[in-house]
């Protein structure tokens, strides 16, 4: 603000408004955060003193018990066997897709693309019951299986409409030079997109990757509380209590679920706020 | 849903504007092509997998939920029957479908031109690259990244009666309350929980549509003597207006949809019915209740309105150029 100061052409109001909003909001978003992560090193009685402190000692029973507690380790396994399986299925449906919907000119084609972009405006929640029912009559219900199907089927339309973008800017004589060589569909695919998409796929993959460890309410309905299937979403609320919370272990859990996600988003923050903006954009 | 869903559905947009905003070029008429590849030309042979695919996980339960609004249906081993519209003549004489509608309608209302507005200002301070914006664009994003039940958590730990609320309003002689048992609070935490994640992701958003307005525009602006305030509303609003439409849309059906998680997380709609929101309402019918005609009616009307929310939205925040 120092800065905005000097420049005698600004309304200073109007930048000291938005500037002083802005970090407010920034505090409003680091102070949960700074709370709950030193929450995690304290037990209830130092939470409720003292809710700012630093912990005196930074112990950290409460992640041990937290884990035992509610299964966090096996959670996490399910999670990521969830959304590895639902991310690779995601791909193995949305690239021939993109692939067939990027090189296709016929009426077809547009009528099948209009169909995937629609997909934006299925709210699918409201659509949770008869899925469920779909998963019982399918005889997949209560297990990951279900929810490994089910994902890709709600990421599909954001995937392909990225994809499909993505391909359409191929050029086409690169693949007539390999159908000329010979190549089958496939091998065109496999040789000559595959590559050039690779950024595509990194949003894709990012994207998604982000929304199927962050899935709930599917998951919490589809997998139900056995602890030996349901994923870090669906076990980490089981840690609040109605009577009795221990506060300390629940903010240590749910640092223990947020640590992957902050984990990508560190090495890829550049990417990860690229394929999010874009996401939005596309879709 | 929200991240999860969010993400998920936060990636929920709009075909047509999204059409309008696609960033590629319409391919280009094909040429006469040989005859060699016609049919692949034709018909987009490898779509069909994810076609099937999507058809039976997402297309038909929608089908089913229509369907099954129609259908008297109080119990899940209950054999179904036809229903006709009794169950929408229940859903409408019953008060706590009022009292979620209300509930809705104060969230969208109140909360979505706060998130809007708020994000648009957020959006245009980050732009002109400040002192830490870095930092800022940094934090923003945080929320985006979190689950709706981590969010939850956190928040569940800040709103309790000994929460870090309480703890900063004591010194100040301020007495909390319990925020989310509080049947006059709880709908506005409810509110703020959902601010709070998405206020950021919005600036985010909206600031990357910034980003794209040539600075000579605003440098002469500024010459002839605008301030911040004109240049934000006068200039920048105008701009992007078509895009802060999209993003609008994105956040009201995230709002109206995935409510329903931050609901059952922290309140399970009430006291009373003061937080049950549509979306929980259909949650709860569905899967506590088992009036399963009644939710899915319920369904069908969130449905629809949401439809005519985004036409609303779209009418508003027309591009006006």
């Amino acid at each position: 603000m120092a800065r905005t100061a000097l420049r005698p052409r600004r309304d200073r109001v109007g930048s000291i408004t938005s500037g002083a909003l802005a970090w407010i909001y920034c505090a409003l978003l680091v102070v949960p955060l700074y709370y709950f992560v030193v929450s995690s090193f304290k037990d209830n009685e130092q939470i409720f003193e003292s809710p700012l402190a630093l912990p005196g000692t930074w112990d950290l029973s409460n992640f041990g018990t937290a884990i035992d507690q509610a299964e966090l380790v096996l959670a996490v396994a399910n999670s990521v066997i969830t959304t590895v399986a639902a991310l690779v299925l995601t791909l193995l449906l949305a690239l021939p897709a993109s692939f067939a919907l990027a090189r296709s000119n016929g009426r077809l084609g547009r009528f099948v693309e209009n169909v995937f972009a629609l997909g934006f405006l299925i709210p699918s929640f409201a659509a949770l019951f008869p899925t469920f029912l779909l998963a019982a009559s399918l005889g997949l219900f209560h297990s990951r299986t279900f929810v490994v199907f089910l994902l890709p089927a709600t990421a599909l339309p954001l995937s392909i409409v990225i994809l499909t973008s993505f391909m359409r800017a191929i050029p086409r004589e690169l693949e007539e030079a390999a159908s000329m060589d010979g190549a089958s569909a496939l091998q065109v695919l496999r040789q000559v997109y595959l590559p050039i998409c690779v950024p595509g796929i990194a949003t894709v993959l990012l994207l998604n990757f982000l929304s199927f460890w962050n899935a709930y309410l599917y998951p919490l309905i589809l997998i139900g509380p056995d602890t030996a299937q349901r994923t870090i979403q669906v076990a980490l609320p089981t840690l609040k209590v109605d009577a009795g919370t221990d506060y300390g272990v629940l903010m240590a859990g749910t640092l223990f679920t947020l640590l992957p996600v902050y984990l990508v988003y560190t090495v890829l923050q550049r990417q990860m706020q690229r394929a999010l903006i874009s996401g939005a954009v596309k879709g | 849903m929200r991240a999860g869903l969010r993400k998920g559905s936060t990636v929920t947009a709009l075909t047509d504007v999204a059409s309008s905003a696609a960033t590629t070029p319409e391919p280009s008429p094909p040429p006469a092509r040989g005859a060699r590849t016609p049919l692949r030309e034709r018909f987009p042979g490898f779509a069909l997998p994810a076609l099937v695919w999507y058809a039976v996980f997402m297309i038909g339960p929608v089908v089913a939920m229509v369907v099954i609004g129609f259908l008297s249906w109080p119990g899940m081993l209950v054999e179904p029957g036809f229903a006709g519209l009794s169950n929408f003549g229940r859903v409408l004489a019953d008060e706590k479908f009022w009292a979620a509608a209300g509930n809705s309608a104060v969230q969208i209302v109140v909360g979505l031109p706060v998130m809007i507005v708020l994000a648009f200002l957020l959006a245009f301070y980050v732009v002109q690259k400040p002192r830490g914006h870095r930092v800022m664009r940094y934090l923003l994003f945080i929320p985006a990244l979190i689950s709706a039940p981590a969010t939850a958590m956190v928040f569940y730990a800040i709103l309790n009666p000994d929460g870090l609320l309480n703890g900063v309003l004591r010194p100040f002689g301020l007495d909390g309350t319990a925020w989310l048992a509080n049947p006059s609070t709880a709908l506005g935490a409810i509110i703020a929980v959902e601010l709070w994640s998405g206020i950021g992701y919005s600036a985010v958003l909206i600031a990357a549509r910034l980003d794209g307005v040539a600075p000579e525009i605003v440098q002469a602006a500024r010459i002839d003597g605008a301030g911040d305030w004109r240049i934000a509303w006068g200039m920048y609003w105008p701009i992007a207006r078509d895009f802060i439409g999209v993003v609008t849309m994105l956040q009201f059906l995230s709002m109206l949809f995935n409510s329903a998680q931050t609901v059952l997380l922290l309140t399970q709609g009430g006291p009373g019915t003061s937080t049950t929101t549509l979306s929980y309402l259909v949650y709860r019918k569905a899967f506590v209740e088992t009036d399963l005609g009644y939710s899915q009616a319920v369904g069908l009307i969130l449905f629809v309105l949401g439809l005519l929310g985004m036409g609303a939205i779209r009418r508003v925040l027309r591009a006006s150029h």
